[in-house]
Order: structure tokens, then C-alpha cells, then sequence
């Protein structure tokens, strides 16, 4: 193979999307794209893009520096996962699948669905939760399928709640808390905390793309269910190229006209899981400078690329966050002028887990509602508006069967809890091009 | 101490402090509080409770994750 590249980073291993066997593979430059490319024996050679463009530089984005080990030292991930002695970072969050079922038939997720038949009892997931409590593990996030197509969601809440879990994340579409108040405030008084919310734009041809029909309306009102449950939601974009890479600026200023009942923004580029007779074209595919540089440019620089940093808690080419306050006619970013990160800190798992409740979760200070007039330079109003209108733009690139890095795997803090087991998220969810 | 409030006196000028806005700076930004400050010397004191109060509180805040 001859190929004019310039190899930038250090060389990773990863999978061979068909047979998923475990392969050495490397970050690859040309031009201002980057790929990560492998070769498997039976199936041949793959190329992916995972880096476009250069603001940021792949090379200046973060400073993560993977351990200097022997290649039979490493771990053989993402076989034989749960976590291991090898793995690079603890847990954050636990996302515990409550039910294989779900009441959308979306072309891009990564969870199965099922016919209920596999459903976990309440009693075997309280068993969980204190499984997990017991070992520290106390920010859960329920998620599917669809959570909320179970009536006894409640029940698993305060399952979740008794057993000693602090933060109680709900990962849903919003279809039934739109419709079903009665639900949503029955989630709140059994103590959930916040709410995570697949939310693709506000153009209903989105979610007929993406979801298979028309949502928007019922999106709308799920936030406004939350809000009279003062339930904090963070709205979930999945970021598809050609379907809603262009209103990344509308779901910005929406989500912003909607604080604090809105806490941010996490926008997930979109991964290819499950069946794919062809690997999906690079076209096909969105990298987190193309999701930075769409941000600054589609809120008119409002926000900007400065304001973001890399991940702290899991790999820096896993994800981004930025922290704000909302003031009545203003924006304050926050991140970036501590200057700090505290990557490959050995507590950075629990600084993210604290961080994320604090600004997800809604409170009833005074600070409520539009404060116009006050002095925010103030000590104690500032305090009062930050705990009331804190709002945080993330994002998280998972990783599918052509894009896995195992150097980026190892650093993953958002585990899945499976038989007694703790998986790494984008181990949990591998699937083989083939299905 | 004059009865159950206290009174601080400057230990370089021997001024009462008297209480007065300062501006505090934390990783780039500023907040506003009201803190005892020598008249003279513009020295200020730091009450405790403020220092592990509201002082804290907004570190934390401001802190990145």
C-alpha cells in the first residue's frame, strides 16, 4: 500500500468491522482529514474518517498522553469486557436498561428493541442499584429501549432512589411525557433527577427522517411537562450530515430561549450500530471540530470554539464540554477561563459526575425567573443565578465497529451495566457491520 | 466586641473596619461582597463564614469539571 500520508499520532488498536477481531490500526493525516485505518486478513482494509479540519487541530485538542506499556500488556478490549485492571478510567455514570422495548422505530440507535419479554423486574433492579451504591456507583442513568413504556417506571425510580442513588437520569424520546402529565409527575415525587431527551431540531422533516414520523409538537410539550415538574431536561441532538447538521444554531438558541427549564445541550454526531450491508460513507459521517465549528458559526459566534474544551473525564476525542450562565440579555461562558482540565486526574470521574447534577438538575431558588436589573457581578446574586440558569453545551462521539479506538475506549467513563458487569459504552453497543 | 455584634479594628491603623464592597477575583471573573475594610488602609477581613460559605460556593462553581 502506498499511500501519501503523514501518520500524526501514535499508533491504537481497533476491530474489524465484520468480524469484529481485534486489529492494529492508526490515526491517519491527509491533507486536513484524519482516518483511522486497519486492515483485517479475511475482510480487507478500512478507512474512516474521525477528524475534519483544524478548528481546533486534532494535535492541539486536548492533552491526553496514552500509557507507555508493551503492546502484550495491554488489554485485549474490547473482548472480554467488563472493566479490567487495564481500563484507563472509573465509572461516572451507569446506564441501566430498564426495558428492550420502545414506541419509535428509529433508524439511528444504538439500543436494542424487544418485545417486553426480557423487562428486569422492579425487585431485580433494586438489586442493581444497591449493587451499584455499594460500590459508589450512585448516578444511574435508566434508559432502553424506551423507559417511559414501562407503567411502573415510577417504582424503578424510587427503586433507584431507596437504594441510595443520588442522581437519577431518565434517557427518553419525551413521546409519553408529553402526553401523560399524570406520569411525569409521578417520575418527580418518586425523585428523579433530570431528564435527557432525544431531541433532533425543531423541522418536523427531521424527525421524519430520523425518527419515522413528525415529533416536534410532542417534543414541545414534553419539555413544557418537565418544566411543571421542575424536571431539569437536556435536549439530545443526533447529528446526521445532510438531515439537521444545519440547525445546530436553531437547537442552540431554542434550548437557550428555554432555560431553566432546558439545563443544555448534548449533541451526539451520529454512529453507524447494527446492520450496514455497505460501511457507511464518510459523507455520511460529522467529526467534533465540524460540530465546534458549526456551533460558532450557526449562533453567529455567541458561542464559540473557545468556550468549549475537550473532555476531562473520558478521552479528549471522545467529547466536549462548556459551561455558562444565562443572564437576562447575555451569555457568560464559564469554562473557558479557568484554564484547567482535569484530565487523567485520578478523581475526574467523580468532578464530571458532581458537575453534571449540579448544572442538570433544576432548583428553586429565588432566581427563578428573568432577574432584569439585578448585578450579576453581585456575590450573592450571581451564586443565585448561576445554581438557577447554569446551562451546559457537550457532546459525545460514540464509537461504532469502523471508528473504535481502543486507546479512546479505555479512558470511558459512562459504563453499561450488564449482568453484574460494568461495560464500557461503546464496547456494550458494538455491533459487527453486519448486524 | 460590642455586645453580640462584633466590631474589628485595624491592627496596623487601629481604624474601626467599617463594611464596604470588595471586588473578588476567581479563575478570570469577578464578584461583588460587602466585607469589613480598614477606612484607611483599605485592608479587608475575611469572615470565616464567608470564606467557607459563600466564598466556596462559588469557586465551586466556577470550577471547571
Amino acid at each position: 500500500m502506498t499511500v501519501s500520508s503523514h501518520k500524526e499520532s501514535a499508533n491504537t488498536s481497533s476491530v474489524c468491522p465484520v468480524c469484529l477481531k481485534r486489529l492494529p490500526a492508526a490515526v491517519v493525516r491527509r491533507g486536513l482529514t484524519y482516518f483511522l485505518e486497519k486492515e483485517c486478513s479475511d475482510h480487507g482494509r478500512f478507512s474512516t474518517v474521525v477528524w475534519r479540519g483544524e478548528n481546533p487541530r486534532l494535535e492541539d485538542w486536548g492533552n491526553y498522553m496514552p500509557p507507555d506499556e508493551p503492546a502484550e500488556e495491554q488489554p485485549d478490549c474490547p473482548s472480554g469486557c467488563g472493566l479490567c485492571a487495564g481500563h484507563l478510567q472509573k465509572t461516572c455514570c451507569v446506564v441501566v436498561e430498564v426495558t428492550q422495548r420502545c414506541d419509535l422505530k428509529c433508524g439511528y440507535c444504538f439500543a436494542q428493541s424487544g418485545d417486553g419479554s426480557t423487562d428486569p423486574s422492579v425487585a431485580q433492579l433494586s438489586a442493581s442499584f444497591r449493587a451499584l451504591v455499594e460500590n459508589g456507583n450512585t448516578f444511574v442513568q435508566l434508559s432502553g429501549g424506551e423507559p417511559t413504556v414501562r407503567n411502573d417506571l415510577p417504582e424503578i425510580v424510587a427503586a433507584a432512589r431507596d437504594a441510595g442513588c443520588e442522581n437519577i437520569q431518565l434517557n427518553s424520546n419525551g413521546v409519553r411525557l408529553g402526553k401523560d402529565r399524570g406520569f411525569v409527575k409521578a417520575l418527580a415525587e418518586a425523585g428523579l433527577s433530570f431528564v435527557f431527551m432525544q431531541f433532533d431540531g425543531l423541522d418536523d422533516r427531521i424527525y421524519e427522517s430520523l425518527r419515522g414520523r413528525p415529533l416536534k409538537a410532542e417534543k414541545l410539550a414534553a419539555i413544557d411537562a418537565c418544566a411543571a415538574e421542575l424536571l431539569g431536561v437536556t435536549l439530545v441532538p443526533t447529528i446526521v450530515p445532510g438531515v439537521n447538521d444545519q440547525h445546530i444554531g436553531a437547537i442552540l438558541d431554542f434550548a437557550l430561549s428555554k432555560s431553566p427549564a432546558v439545563r443544555g445541550v448534548h449533541f451526539q454526531p451520529v454512529s453507524y450500530f447494527g446492520r450496514y450491508p455497505q460501511p457507511p460513507r464518510d459523507s455520511k459521517r460529522v467529526t467534533l471540530p465540524e460540530v465546534l465549528s458549526a456551533i460558532e458559526e450557526q449562533t453567529s459566534g455567541k458561542i464559540r470554539i473557545a468556550d468549549l474544551v475537550p473532555s476531562g473525564c473520558d478521552h479528549p476525542r471522545c467529547g466536549f464540554h462548556g459551561d455558562f450562565v444565562i443572564l437576562p440579555d447575555s451569555i457568560l461562558p464559564l469554562t473557558s477561563k479557568t484554564g484547567s482540565s482535569c484530565c487523567q486526574a485520578e478523581d475526574s470521574h467523580l468532578k464530571n459526575r458532581n458537575f453534571v447534577a449540579r448544572r442538570w438538575k433544576r432548583t428553586t431558588t429565588a432566581c427563578e425567573e428573568s432577574c432584569c436589573g439585578e448585578d450579576y457581578t453581585e456575590m450573592d446574586t450571581f451564586l443565585a443565578r448561576i445554581k438557577s440558569h447554569g446551562f451546559t453545551i457537550t457532546a459525545m462521539a460514540f464509537q461504532d465497529a469502523y471508528t473504535l479506538d481502543i486507546e479512546r475506549l479505555r479512558r470511558c467513563s459512562l459504563h453499561v451495566f450488564d449482568n453484574g458487569n460494568l461495560i464500557p459504552f461503546c464496547a456494550r453497543y458494538l455491533t459487527p457491520s453486519q448486524g | 466586641m460590642n455586645g453580640e455584634k462584633r466590631t474589628w479594628k485595624c491592627g496596623k491603623c487601629n481604624e474601626t473596619l467599617v463594611m464596604k464592597k470588595t471586588v473578588f477575583s476567581y479563575l478570570g471573573h469577578t464578584v461583588a461582597h460587602e466585607v469589613p475594610t480598614c477606612p484607611k488602609c483599605g485592608k479587608v477581613f475575611i469572615p470565616e463564614e464567608l470564606a467557607e460559605g459563600k466564598m466556596a460556593e462559588v469557586e465551586e462553581q466556577l470550577e471547571d469539571k
